[in-house]
């Protein structure tokens, strides 16, 4: 045994090392790279912004990376999305002390003024300019019918509907139980169906 | 499940992946940026640990080496054979007897070059 022979030990613990987190580092970038788009569309129907969801995305997506790169790549969707959905709620608890400073000093916000739907409006190839006009129509209808639910209905709902997350997946992401988020789900579709009425039926 | 709430559910999933298709570039290059810094968060962290690899392998391989310099050597097989010699010749012995003699002589040499 020698030192050069101890050396060279450490250099291939240390090689093995990085390229397991190299290899974390790529699962990361896969993940966070298909998940978030639509994080975005969910954060930006829960605060009706973009650039705020813009922001609360980029917050969950390193809160992720930095507390949680070493847990199991499997655990990591509903884990992403509690920490998106905790941001979402104290970016309402925010708004809300900010609505009632304002309203001390005499002035109120109304965010209908700074949030354009056209300017926000998708705009996929392929489809002409009337089924572009009637998708968005729907959409908007469907985010107005979503906002208006309770937060734990509105939470479940677009878990399991709009990200496609399991009962068990959506019960991590909200921290509560899965009989919970079977109760606040059927609730949300049932709530949907009376406020959608006739454009879904 | 009803059949209405089915209905409902696919019709929803649709217009939100279509609105997510939909999405402008300039959207999509920001969520990349965002998705960058994540990550340069989470490799920062690595990266700040490798920056010590090499720092900690010298110092183990200094650790070792020391460790193996203050274990005493056992082999006799290095040891000098001449020094063998003086310590079992018989007239090394003697000369260890008559050594203030040998003293005595080596003082009247040094006396005698300089005298010379």
């Amino acid at each position: 045994m020698t030192a050069g022979a101890a050396v060279f030990a450490v250099s291939c613990v240390t090689n093995r090392t990085e390229a397991r987190a190299l290899q974390r580092e790529r699962q990361l970038n896969q993940f966070l790279a298909e998940v978030e788009r639509r994080a975005l569309r969910i954060a930006e129907i829960g605060v009706r912004d973009r650039d705020e969801a813009l922001d609360l995305v980029q917050d969950a997506m390193i809160k992720l990376a930095r507390n949680y790169a070493g847990k199991d790549p499997a655990e990591w969707t509903p884990l992403f999305y509690r920490i998106l959905q905790n941001g979402v709620r104290d970016w309402h608890r925010r708004q809300a002390v900010r609505n009632r400073v304002m309203v001390w000093f005499g002035k109120t916000r109304n965010d209908d003024n700074d949030y354009d739907v056209v300017q926000a409006a998708p705009d996929p190839a392929g489809r002409t300019p009337d089924e572009n006009l009637q998708n968005d129509e729907a959409m908007q209808g469907l985010e107005d019918a979503v906002r208006e639910l309770p937060t734990r209905q509105r939470e479940a709902f677009m878990l399991r509907t709009f990200e496609g997350l399991d009962v068990a997946g959506t019960a991590v992401a909200m921290g509560c139980s899965e009989g919970s988020v079977k109760t606040h789900y059927s609730r949300a579709v049932h709530s949907l169906r009376e406020s959608l009425g006739e454009h879904w039926q | 499940m009803s059949t209405s709430d089915e209905k409902l559910e696919q019709s929803a999933k649709r217009l939100f992946d279509e609105s997510v298709d939909g999405l402008d570039a300039a959207t999509l290059s920001r969520l990349n940026r965002g998705r960058q810094a994540a990550l340069e968060a989470s490799g920062g962290g690595r990266s700040r640990w490798l920056l010590w690899a090499p720092a900690t392998g010298v110092a183990a391989a200094a650790v070792v080496a020391a460790v193996m310099l203050q274990v005493p050597n056992t082999n006799v097989i290095d040891a000098a054979p001449a020094d063998l010699d003086i310590i079992l010749a018989e007239e090394s012995i003697e000369m260890l007897e008559e050594l203030e003699f040998y003293a005595w002589l080596d003082t009247v040499d040094l006396d005698a070059n300089d005298i010379g």
